[in-house]
């Protein structure tokens, strides 16, 4: 069984995005995007994830800071698993080790 | 071979950068406390992970419908880019045909797609994209099914840093729209406001703060640019 209210918020999700899919080829296919809007729009993605990873840069304990800088480096050079691997072991290793 | 089995074929070796992130999610929403259904309907219905795993990680009960909602437009809101780009390549499709393949339609196999429309004079062969779209859509809910089934197993054993994970996975996605220091300095604006009203204010309010504002950054840098 679903949650009426978890069933609610995933099909208004999935409106969304589905409204995304097809707004640029409805609304834009006969008509080209100003430089400026198409800078914005790739860099909104970005803006949105950075947000809402934001606490993790200011959590004050040391092993998580730490353990973030770790994920940083595996993120900047790796593909996900091993990055979320060293990840979960730094931040582990680091919370056992440090107060 | 028919143009349908060659776009799935083209999909296989994508899957392999699909199904671990499905499984990354999969398990971090068993540990948010959905169920294997939820996750699996929001990835079948959804099927767009930037804005699923946002959501996994803003998860309370009861969800905050309108937030939940803003922030899936905000983290979708390149599919519009997206989908005005493909538009010259769908020229000589009928809208009934173009409105459902566009369901399907993901970083992946819009890149792919598009490309293959470039090397056949700016044309999209249909069951090409519909081929390889269809290998990508039907790993993801089934890949985040599994891994909200062995997620919680593999919990106990990592439990201690397993919520590093998060992070790890937003970073790798950023690592993948890396586009230079100058392109990436709307999301230090983010981080920093995000941070900052984090901090200052309690709720999940940093994310609209820290999003608006780096984008309304990029806007006046894009501006001063022109």
């Amino acid at each position: 069984m679903i949650e009426p209210l978890t069933l609610l918020t995933i099909v208004l999700m999935a409106g969304a995005t589905y409204f995304t899919r097809i707004a640029g080829y409805l609304f834009l296919r006969n008509r080209t995007l100003s430089p400026r809007l198409v800078t914005v729009m790739e860099s909104a993605p970005g803006c949105v994830l950075i947000a809402v990873i934001a606490p993790n840069f200011v959590s004050g304990r040391p092993a998580d800071v730490i353990a973030l800088a770790v994920t940083v480096l595996a993120a900047s050079r790796l593909p996900i698993l091993p990055t979320v691997v060293i990840a979960i072991l730094s931040a582990g290793l680091l919370r056992a080790l440090l107060p | 071979m028919s143009e349908f089995w060659r776009g799935l074929k083209v999909s296989l070796p994508v899957l392999l950068g699909f199904v671990p992130f499905g499984l990354v999610l999969g398990s971090q929403a068993a540990a948010k406390g959905l169920s294997t259904l939820d996750i699996t309907l929001m990835t079948a219905l959804n099927f767009a992970g930037g804005s699923e795993f946002t959501v996994i990680d803003l998860w309370t009960w009861p969800p905050t419908i309108p937030l939940i909602v803003a922030l899936t437009l905000l983290v979708n809101s390149r599919h519009i880019l997206m989908g005005a780009a493909l538009a010259p390549a769908m020229r000589h499709l009928p809208a009934r045909k173009v409105l459902p393949a566009l369901a399907l339609m993901c970083d992946e196999s819009w890149a792919l797609g598009l490309d293959d429309a470039r090397k056949r004079g700016g044309v999209l062969s249909l069951p090409f994209y519909v081929g390889l779209s269809l290998g990508l859509y039907l790993s993801w809910p089934s890949s985040a099914a599994i891994g909200s089934i062995v997620g919680p197993i593999l919990g106990d054993i990592t439990r201690y840093g397993f919520d590093m994970a998060f992070p790890a996975v937003f970073l790798v996605m950023l690592a993948g729209m890396w586009q230079g220091v100058s392109a990436a300095r709307p999301w230090l604006v983010s981080l920093v406001v995000g941070a900052a009203t984090y901090l200052a204010v309690p709720g999940a309010w940093y994310v609209p703060a820290g999003a608006l504002s780096g984008i309304a950054a990029a806007y006046f840098w894009a501006q001063s640019n022109d």
